[in-house]
């Protein structure tokens, strides 16, 4: 360049292209598996400048160990040594691999999570809530080094991650702490399972546990009401969907997922979940531990070998239950459980089971052809070896339906009611949201989940049958509700805080002006849009669809006579706004198209009532500054605050 | 029986029909006791032969009397039957364990000469301290009785292998629990120390040994009395209570052995988890890598400062201890014996401390239906009588089933303030005031051993109540009659 005199070059041919994604080495299970095939992988997540800690836009790791009242020292994930070497190795003796682990599995459930709905996710926004809902105080401009002014930049809401920060079994999310905490705590003595007695055993290495509690903050960061437990299942529904995350999120793992084909001989399933399957106990490997006798015993036997259907199994056996910390296929259907399982990790067992039921049957009939050709082309009926380019296959559709079904479960969350949230309304989400993404339904993905949900007792309510048609939530008739009129969709990067501030104006009014309508009782207080964002989606014809998912809730305090002091009492709807398309170069104003309603009624507050009066105590010693006097002055956050599902005592030990 | 009634309806001629009916409805009533007693109990001595017939079966002018002891933090109730062979005594629990009023030997003793050391049934609902200890207290009194009949619940059943296992899961969680917390002195834990103590006191009554000595006096009475029962046993009474037309229906604790198996786990998991020594206080890393707290460095001190940051990790600790005691305290409520007797056409429910799993068992019919089963509706609904559950605390009365209580039904409340978080609960005693208006007793509105009436236990008693405090031998004895 110079020395010609040339037009200026408006390319750039040196550059080097910023890289879209950075590889962390982490367990793939965790350290207890380490003798095992696939342990250790690399985990890409999103490229983004980090300070040490390491501290991103998203998360920060806070290396604070309350038990021993000191830090540890901060990695650098961008120092060149550890770049070079796709990050730190995995060990367990250097916390800063520690918290690099942590680091990568969260940023990687994140983005499971944003890349299924298409749109970036945002935390509980912890510093707003802690202000009484106030606006934010106006902020003084930064002089740059130019000396132009500009405003400063909003405070980056960050999910913290402590890796050690205390000792126990248990790890947990808190809102008040803002993040996560994850104890530590020494293995059995007498009953370590792999583990050496007595070794110290880190929640933080254990990728299940850590996908699990992120997923316990990104729905938080959805469903704010998700935490109030207003009824048997919330609390439990809240753990199934951290289960089905960090179930899921296993089948992405390619070389275990070939390993476990291997031993199953391609049935990743179960054999009582179909009749076709039962035959097959003469299928039974080297792996398969049990006596055969009993289908169920079989079951279990399998899940305590199939690393893909286990959580946490370090953390499990290193407590001495000689098995992973949830089993997902021990059960067989039956619609019993639900009536009696109280605790919410056994309830939400029963959920996850039902997903995990249609999962596997989708995945029978989407491989059932492989199977078929094979043996057509002279393999074995029931194959002990699978040839490798047939276990390929079929770990390609397992994974590629494992994402589907995650998919599902994820962009359920839309289309599920703000508050108070039942199993059955989860079915009637996950229906109607994959009957709007995908009509066609070639293979029966929704036939599939009713069955699954029906053989295991979970029935919707207000449902009149478990037809389809019936199942889905119903849209709203034509012009029964005006339009939002000045709704603003943004892009799929977000929206701006002006276009915020304008959206929660215009669906604050609307909800004022049209509370009847919608189903609110106006006289019963004001109307929140704790949120609204919008989702993009290639509908069946290859056209861009946009919507706006909105939660519109009202809140009452109750204050009984009866035993439970005072409690917020919410009822809400979930709004799917419908963005038209152009016609004749003019744009129609928003339309609603569903309102998903949770409303006030007698029997629902008569319930949620009882709920609480029963519930038990939490156990923690300072729960009495929890719960509001009975005569004192009534302050609706305190109010709030002291009905939330208590994390860290729901997760002791369990 | 129908069967047969409507045939002698259709021989007799219309005048005589009413006498000739009731008639045939003692006789058949007759048979069926008899067929109870073949059927039930082959092995039981031949029964006593039945007075000439003169008092009509159940038509015993006297009526059946409730009595409350005072004994502090803990139930001991006695119930007396007018029957054709004089008045029958059943017991129903007899323990204290917090907030002691040192008044059980009197009371014991009081009841000893009362029943004539005599009992028709003993029934014991849970195997908390606040139930037993009386047993254990005054074995060799206990000793000197004659019992017909005890009834436990099947989770005492040594023959229940599973039920045995629990048991000792939930036995060795506590005791460790109470070990743990008896290291520590803030005032916060008392109660929750008490909570473990209640089961690790009712193991381990006199002496300290980890024989349930308590159960040993109750397995010693000869004869063979002892039965077990679980929701929808039909339970074996003494002849003479039935013949009184006394009866008795057990509604929990539930049977389900997958809610069993389901508890068992997590008794198995926190007692797992209580057996992890957490780290001995040792470094976890090398010493290198530890970093003093003021030159930790991190650009998320700017939104939350260090110290916050720091307080806010402690105060999300959850406290183990005080969950496991919670926990292992309500796993054992549950196994309460839950009865309903009916007497010359009234109800009454005595609950044991049976909280929210058990009453969703049989008032609910599982617990995601939140209303109660029609049956059970019309059982509350015809409540004459109600022993308050768990001492009034919240979560023993579900608020349904207060409401669906009769109106102006009596009850009875073993309590003393103080002894338990949250117990007695005050806006239930005034529900259940509102309930019973205002016939409700409580066992601290009398005086017995060391304690006078607690001017906070509220009004003055009831007139259909009477309270008696009675000096004996063995101390002042303080007790709550009240005859339905």
């Amino acid at each position: 360049m110079g020395l010609m005199a040339m037009a200026k070059d408006i390319y750039d041919r040196t550059r080097i292209v910023k890289p879209s994604t950075r590889p962390l080495r982490v367990y793939a299970f965790d350290p207890g598996a380490g003798r095992f095939v696939g342990n250790e992988m690399v985990a890409t997540v999103p490229y983004e400048k980090l300070e040490p800690g390491p501290v991103g836009a998203r998360f920060a790791v806070v290396d604070y160990d309350y038990e021993q009242k000191v830090y540890y020292k901060a990695v650098d994930l961008d120092h060149p040594w550890i770049v070079m070497r796709r990050g730190l190795d995995p060990t367990e003796g250097d916390p800063r691999f520690h918290q690099q682990m942590v680091y990568a599995v969260a940023c990687e459930t994140l983005q499971r999570f944003e890349v299924a709905l298409g749109r970036r996710l945002h935390w509980f926004d912890f510093e707003y809530a802690e202000r009484d809902g106030s606006k934010p105080p106006a902020r003084a401009a930064v002089t740059k080094k130019d000396g132009a002014e500009e405003p400063q930049a909003e405070k980056p809401n960050r999910l913290l991650l402590f890796p050690h920060a205390m000792a126990d079994a248990n790890a947990f999310y808190s809102r008040a702490a803002r993040g996560i905490l994850f104890g530590y705590f020494r293995a059995s003595e007498t009953d370590p399972g792999r583990n050496l007695p007595g070794q110290t055993v880190y929640t933080c290495l254990s990728h299940d546990i850590i996908a699990h509690e992120t997923t316990h903050a990104i729905l938080d960061g959805m469903r704010h009401y998700f935490t109030e437990p207003t009824n048997i299942d919330v609390p439990a529904f809240h753990e199934a969907f951290a289960d089905l995350a960090a179930l899921f999120s296993h089948f992405s793992h390619k070389e275990v997922l070939l390993d476990t084909l291997a031993k199953t001989g391609g049935r990743l399933y179960d054999a009582t979940l179909s009749a076709e399957a039962s035959a097959g106990s003469d299928k039974k490997k080297d792996g398969d531990a049990g006596d055969g006798k009993d289908a169920a015993q079989i079951q279990s036997e399998i899940a305590a070998i199939n690393p893909l259907v286990q959580l946490a199994q370090q953390f499990g056996e290193a407590s001495g239950m000689q098995r992973g910390l949830r089993q997902m296929l021990g059960t067989r259907p039956n619609s019993n459980d639900i009536n009696v399982l109280v605790e919410p990790h056994d309830r939400g067992a029963i959920l996850v089971a039902a997903v995990f039921d249609a999962y596997f049957t989708i995945y029978s009939r989407r491989t059932a052809d492989l199977f078929r050709i094979y043996r057509d082309g002279g393999g074995q009926a029931n194959p002990v070896d699978l040839p490798e380019a047939l276990a390929s296959r079929l770990a390609k559709e397992a994974s590629r339906t494992a994402e589907e079904f995650f998919s599902i479960c994820a962009r359920a969350i839309d289309y599920c009611p703000p508050v108070d949230i039942e199993f059955g309304d989860f079915l009637r989400a996950v229906v109607t949201a994959h009957a709007d993404f995908y009509p066609a339904d070639p293979d029966g993905v929704r036939a599939a989940f009713v069955e699954a949900f029906r053989l295991r007792g979970i029935l919707p309510k207000g449902a009149s049958s478990l037809t389809e048609s019936s199942l889905c939530w119903p849209q709203v008739a034509d012009n029964a509700l005006p339009p939002v009129v000045g709704l603003q969709f943004g892009d799929p990067n977000g929206l701006t805080r002006k276009e915020k501030d304008d959206n929660g104006r215009i669906l604050r009014a609307y909800a004022a002006d049209h509370a009847a309508k919608l189903g609110f009782d106006p006289r019963r207080g004001a109307i929140k849009a704790p949120s609204f964002h919008p989702i993009f989606r290639i509908g069946p014809h290859g056209d861009l669809i946009t919507d706006m998912v909105v939660e519109l809730v009202q809140t009452e305090i109750v204050t009984d006579d009866a035993g439970t002091g005072p409690y917020p009492f919410r009822s809400g709807v979930t709004l799917l706004i419908w963005q038209e398309f152009l016609h004749n170069g003019k744009r129609a104003d928003p339309k609603i198209h569903y309102v998903i309603q949770k409303l006030r009624t007698a029997a629902r507050q008569q319930r949620q009532s009882e709920h609480f009066a029963a519930m038990p105590r939490t156990g923690r010693r300072d729960e009495h500054r929890h719960r509001p006097g009975d005569d004192g002055a009534i302050d609706e956050k305190k109010v709030a605050a002291a009905w939330q599902i208590d994390f860290g005592v729901m997760h002791l030990g369990v | 029986m129908a069967a047969r009634k409507t045939a002698k309806k259709k021989t007799v001629p219309k005048k005589k029909k009413k006498a000739v009916k009731k008639k045939a409805v003692r006789k058949t009533a007759k048979k069926a006791v008899k067929k109870t007693k073949k059927k039930a109990a082959p092995r039981r001595k031949p029964p006593q032969p039945a007075p000439g017939g003169a008092v009509p079966a159940g038509g015993n002018p006297a009526g059946l009397r409730i009595r409350m002891y005072r004994v502090g933090f803990g139930d001991f109730f006695l119930m007396t039957v007018p029957t054709d062979n004089g008045p029958r005594h059943i017991l129903i629990d007899c323990g204290v364990h917090a907030k002691d009023t040192h008044s059980i030997k009197a009371a014991v003793e009081h009841m000893a000469q009362e029943t004539g050391k005599k009992l028709a049934l003993i029934i014991v609902t849970h195997r908390h301290a606040d139930h037993v200890t009386g047993f254990a207290k005054c074995k060799e009194l206990f000793g000197e009785f004659e019992v017909e009949r005890v009834w436990l619940s099947w989770y005492e059943n040594p023959k229940d292998g599973k039920a045995m296992a629990l048991q000792a899961n939930i036995a060795a969680a506590a005791t460790q629990i109470h070990q743990s917390l008896s290291a520590r002195s803030d005032p916060q834990s008392e109660p929750y120390r008490n909570m473990v103590a209640n089961i690790t006191d009712a193991l381990s009554a006199a002496g300290g040994s980890q024989n349930p000595e308590a159960m040993a006096v109750l397995k010693g009475f000869p004869g063979n009395p002892i039965r077990y029962y679980k929701a929808g046993d039909a339970p074996d009474l003494p002849d003479d209570l039935v013949a009184a037309g006394f009866a008795a229906q057990i509604l929990g604790p539930p049977s389900d052995a997958s809610l069993l198996s389901k508890t068992d786990k997590a008794a198995q998991e926190y007692l797992a988890g209580f057996s992890l020594t957490a780290t001995d206080g040792g470094a976890i890393f090398p010493k290198g890598f530890s970093v003093k707290p003021e030159r930790y460095k991190s650009p998320v001190f700017e939104i939350l400062p260090r110290e916050e940051i720091e307080a806010r990790i402690a105060a999300a600790q959850p406290d183990q201890l005080a969950v496991g005691a919670s926990i292992a305290n309500n796993q054992i409520n549950n196994q309460s014996l839950v009865t309903l007797f009916t007497f010359n056409g009234k109800t009454l429910l005595f609950a044991g401390d049976a909280q929210w799993g058990n009453w969703a068992n049989f008032m609910f019919g599982g617990v995601d239906s939140a209303t109660l089963k029609a049956e059970s509706k019309a059982i509350l609904g015809n409540l004459d009588f109600y022993k308050v559950g768990h001492h009034g605390s919240t979560n023993a009365t579900p608020k349904d089933a207060l409401a669906a209580m009769k109106d102006g039904c009596v009850a009875m409340c073993s309590t003393a303030i103080d002894a338990y978080p949250g117990v007695p609960r005050d806006p239930l005693i005034a529900g259940i005031n509102s309930k019973t208006r205002n016939q409700l007793a409580r066992s601290d509105q009398v005086a017995a051993g060391d304690q006078e009436i607690d001017p906070r236990a509220g009004k003055a008693l009831a007139k259909i109540f009477d309270a008696v405090t009675i000096e004996n031998a063995a101390g002042k004895c303080g007790y709550i009659d009240y005859v339905i």
